[in-house]
């Protein structure tokens, strides 16, 4: 159900913003320190998983908390709460064995995008 | 979607080439679609993830080919003639219609 | 999933985003005097100054500084900054081991209540393409050379967490007041492309 924001709400607006994270208890599938592979997803639909990390391995680095999914939210088909993690990538791992041997990258990636390694 | 907005890792895009002390509006313009693509969000007619998919379904050329407020411009043409706040028709015509008034 | 044809060329910018604006006007569905105000708010209002602050404090204040690398998102807000585009900040330090740099290469995502918003070049397909592949290339392209034996950690913002770069305190500012080191801290410095330099007596 769409507003009309007027100049006045404006500074409450921009203060407030809206944040996409979840205040719901919803069990995490991940702990910090798990390796995990991510999956090799090629939805039509929106996704925040980039190309360059499917199938890749990286490690548990933090839990986010739990946030909207925007696989589902983009497409009016729910929040999907999910935990969200920073997951650490070696620059090898994405980018070959020419890369450089101590570069990392992160990526904050959710539940739906990951797999354990066992 | 694998659209091309996902760019991490492509080769032959150049230097990045920034601009020093650059302003944070460039045109008239981007400040309108800027200030209207917020209100829009504020507003409640899309969320953060139907606003970026919008982008997304630009098409590769045309993303590529234009610039980022023309971007947020295709996304506010796209996204409030889907989910109904104006019709193709009615934004056809004021366009017509202006372009003759600037004649 | 539905798909948008274009069957003509897009036309000028000017003349759609007017007849986009006087429509919505019409429809009363968006309020001019807002936009305005959300204009101005990001145009004159909201910058990189504010990040600058935030940097200077930690800087000056090791508590303060414990805060904001343990909850970011509540550390910037005891100096006022929060919102769209920053709800939910995490803060990454540069060290002697570390040097941080932060892009979305999926889009545009920066922290606007501590930087405003993004630069050109960040939002561009040369800056979000390559920084993941080749953050060092790229530093160079800004005149910034990190050792062999530090480690260049990218951050990719695909989520909505907002990433803020601490950057080291440089040598020379002793003593310094908080004003005057925010004063040092550059828009670039806080997105990991550039560092503080040094201050020396001689220039």
């Amino acid at each position: 159900m769409a507003v009309v924001v007027t100049k006045d709400f404006v500074p409450e607006l921009v203060r407030t913003g809206g944040s996409t994270r979840v205040h719901k208890a919803v069990a995490p599938r991940f702990r910090v320190g798990d390796h995990v592979l991510v999956r090799n997803i090629h939805p039509e639909h929106h996704t925040r998983l980039p190309r360059y990390a499917r199938g890749k391995r990286g490690i548990v680095e933090h839990d986010h908390g739990v946030f909207v999914f925007p696989d589902t939210s983009a497409h009016e088909q729910g929040e999907k709460p999910q935990h969200v993690y920073s997951v650490r990538f070696t620059a090898r791992e994405l980018w070959g064995p020419q890369a450089s041997e101590r570069d990392t990258l992160r990526l904050d990636l959710w539940d739906d995008y990951l797999d354990l390694v066992v | 979607m694998n659209g091309v907005h996902d760019l991490g890792g492509m080769h032959g895009f150049g230097p990045v080439n920034p601009e020093p002390n650059e302003p944070v509006f460039h045109h008239d313009w981007e400040r309108r679609v800027f200030g209207v693509a917020i209100a829009g969000f504020g507003g409640g007619h899309y969320n953060t993830d139907q606003f970026r998919h919008a982008i997304e379904r630009m098409g590769a050329v045309e993303y590529l080919s234009s610039s980022y407020y023309e971007h947020w411009l295709s996304m506010l043409e796209t996204l409030l003639i889907e989910r109904g706040a104006i019709t193709k028709q009615e934004l056809d015509a004021r366009r017509e219609q202006l372009s003759r008034e600037a004649k | 999933m539905p798909d948008h044809s274009h069957t003509a060329p897009p036309s000028d910018p000017e003349l759609r985003i007017k007849a986009l604006e006087s429509l919505l006007v019409e429809k009363q569905l968006i309020d001019p005097d807002a936009v305005d105000a959300i204009i101005e708010t990001y145009e004159t209002k909201i910058g990189p100054r504010n990040g600058a602050r935030v940097v200077a404090r930690a800087w000056v204040d090791p508590e303060y500084k414990a805060r904001l690398l343990a909850d970011g998102t509540k550390a910037i807000a005891e100096l006022g900054f929060t919102g769209v585009q920053g709800e939910d900040m995490v803060v990454v330090e540069n060290t002697d081991e570390v040097h941080n740099v932060v892009v979305c290469t999926l889009c545009s995502c920066y922290p606007w209540p501590t930087l405003g918003l993004p630069p050109v070049w960040y939002k561009a397909a040369p800056y979000r393409a390559r920084v993941v592949r080749d953050p060092r290339g790229v530093l160079l392209e800004f005149g910034t050379r990190v050792s062999d034996d530090v480690e260049v950690r990218v951050w990719d913002s695909n989520a909505e967490l907002r990433y803020l770069v601490l950057p080291q305190r440089p040598a020379g500012t002793d003593g310094w007041t908080e004003e005057q080191l925010a004063e040092l801290v550059s828009r670039d410095a806080m997105v990991g492309t550039a560092i503080v330099p040094a201050q020396g007596a001689a220039s």
